[in-house]
């Protein structure tokens, strides 16, 4: 618990003696990007999760196709990322832009 | 291409970290370009042909492997072949004795019986000579008995050449 | 109560030129970790023995061509897809080597967390297949691409555009932003738990939390060494099947 609230207080921005105009603009940015990027990880955590889940049962089924299973996986795992990571890229946009 | 200029020029602007600056992309063009020449000029070919030539290498060995090993069989099979045929030969041979035994066998019993049997007859023709003899030697006295006899019973002389054959026919009938 | 902020992304990613400042030809710490991206490999693929048997060094670089060979060639496009090993070889050990400097000291930086990098090799991979699709479907290319079989003559205005913009937009544009952002992701991740080991060592009371939070930047360390390889490894992959929708159409 008190690591978190060190963790917060560390990646706080702004010290709250300095007043900034732009800070308000600057804080409800910051809570859309976070918003943003963790709506955006929902899907694609769900989705990595059933590849990998299904990609495992076909292994386990079926061993020696296991390398072809494994390659297949990755593409999936890659497609399916880039939506989380398109999030994240949106994020870091959204608090800079 | 306008379109990487006018990123790096927002990039320029703003400083977003999210948008590509140019000179990173000019540095990183021209270095990906001299990777690639050099992988495919330079740094690959040895290696591929290392390993062509070891794979060549490889397959070269698992064929001659493979001779020697149809060789290892052939030569078996000769070996079992030779093996049947000096065994076949042995049985003929043994059987062949076991023939030429068993001829030597029926030859030798064959001359065995026939001595036995020489010898029996041998024996029977000397019995017979020698009851024969006994007979010859016994009959005057018989002849005589037979004629006293007969004299007793029939109340008169019975001469004896006159009684003789009669005897010598029941003699003969006796034998 | 906290004498330390989280540094401005900024600074986390932007690096000052070391000269050429301003110029197009501006070079900088990214610019370098590319230069050595390109001289490492070369240093170790050149002093590898080529002998028939093969031992250390030799080994490495063997097992780095067979794996592309094998996991990424051969599964993606098969055996016609071999005369693409130097394109594919070259991408995934720029890329491997773009990302691997994030977790070597003094370095501490992917190159591959600029966009930058991961565009320039976007644009490769896009120009690559459709030259690959020209060559092989000449100009019916692109009916091949835009015009799925089965589907209903009514639908074709909706499908051409989106199968357009999926083939010829999004996928470069994905292929870079899925380098970047996850370089980009984790090289934020090791900065996080790098400052907040610092934030937590200052505080006194707190200093008995910096082994959790220092246990977790080494963690975290080792699961970037492999984010780094298996993003080299996606690069290539996807760049293979990219080629290979460009010869096989359907």
């Amino acid at each position: 618990m008190s690591l978190q609230s060190v963790a917060i207080d560390v990646l706080a921005q702004a010290d709250p003696e300095v007043l900034d105009p732009k800070q308000g603009q600057n804080e409800a940015a910051a809570s859309g990007a976070g918003l943003a990027y963790g709506l955006a990880a929902i899907g694609p955590a769900l989705g990595i999760g059933y590849i990998v889940g299904q990609a495992i049962q076909a292994m386990a089924r079926q061993p020696e196709s296991a390398s072809q299973v494994q390659t297949t996986m990755f593409l999936g795992i890659a497609f399916t990322e880039a939506l989380a990571l398109i999030g994240f890229v949106i994020a870091i946009l959204l608090k800079f832009v | 291409m306008s379109f990487i200029v006018l990123a790096a020029e927002a990039s320029a602007e703003t400083k977003n970290p999210v948008l590509p600056v140019v000179s990173e992309m000019f540095w990183g063009a021209v270095t990906f370009t001299a990777l690639y020449l050099l992988v495919k000029f330079v740094l690959l070919p040895p290696f591929k042909r290392t390993m062509s030539d070891r794979a060549a290498t490889i397959a070269a060995d698992k064929d001659a492997a493979e001779l020697a090993r149809q060789q290892v069989a052939s030569a078996d099979s000769d070996v079992v072949d030779q093996l049947a045929g000096t065994r076949a030969e042995a049985a003929a041979i043994i059987e062949q004795a076991r023939e030429e035994a068993e001829v030597e066998r029926t030859r030798l019993v064959g001359r065995a019986e026939r001595e036995v049997q020489a010898m029996r007859d041998l024996a029977d023709t000397e019995l017979s000579s020698a009851r024969d003899k006994a007979m010859q030697g016994m009959k005057p006295q018989v002849s005589e008995l037979a004629a006293g006899a007969a004299s007793r019973v029939l109340n008169r002389q019975v001469s004896l050449s006159e009684a003789q054959p009669v005897i010598d026919r029941h003699l003969a009938n006796q034998n | 109560m906290l004498a330390l902020e989280f540094p401005p992304i900024e600074n986390l990613v932007e690096w000052p030129a070391y000269f050429g400042d301003g110029e197009f030809f501006a070079f900088n710490k990214i610019a370098l970790i590319s230069v050595l991206a390109v001289v490492i490999p070369t240093v170790l693929f050149l002093l590898a023995k080529k002998e028939m048997v093969p031992r250390g060094l030799q080994n490495i670089c063997e097992s780095a061509i067979e794996f592309v060979e094998n996991q990424v060639i051969m599964s993606a496009i098969g055996p016609e897809g071999l005369k693409y090993l130097p394109m594919l070889l070259s991408m995934f050990l720029f890329v491997f080597f773009g990302n691997i400097f994030e977790v070597i000291p003094t370095f501490q930086m992917p190159a591959n967390a600029r966009m930058a990098n991961p565009l320039v090799l976007a644009l490769i991979t896009w120009a690559t297949f459709i030259y690959v699709g020209f060559k092989h479907h000449g100009i019916g290319y692109l009916k091949e691409v835009m015009v799925p079989p089965g589907v209903p003559k009514a639908l074709l205005p909706v499908v051409i555009p989106i199968e357009f913009l999926s083939t010829f937009l999004l996928r470069p544009f994905g292929l870079a932003v899925r380098l970047f952002a996850n370089l980009l992701a984790g090289h934020i991740l090791l900065v996080t738990f790098g400052v907040l080991c610092i934030a937590v060592w200052r505080l006194d009371a707190m200093a008995i939390l910096v082994p959790f939070s220092f246990a977790t930047l080494v963690a975290l360390t080792g699961f970037e060494v492999m984010v780094s390889f298996i993003q080299a490894f996606v690069f290539a992959l996807l760049t293979a099947v990219y080629i290979n929708s460009s010869i096989h159409t359907h």
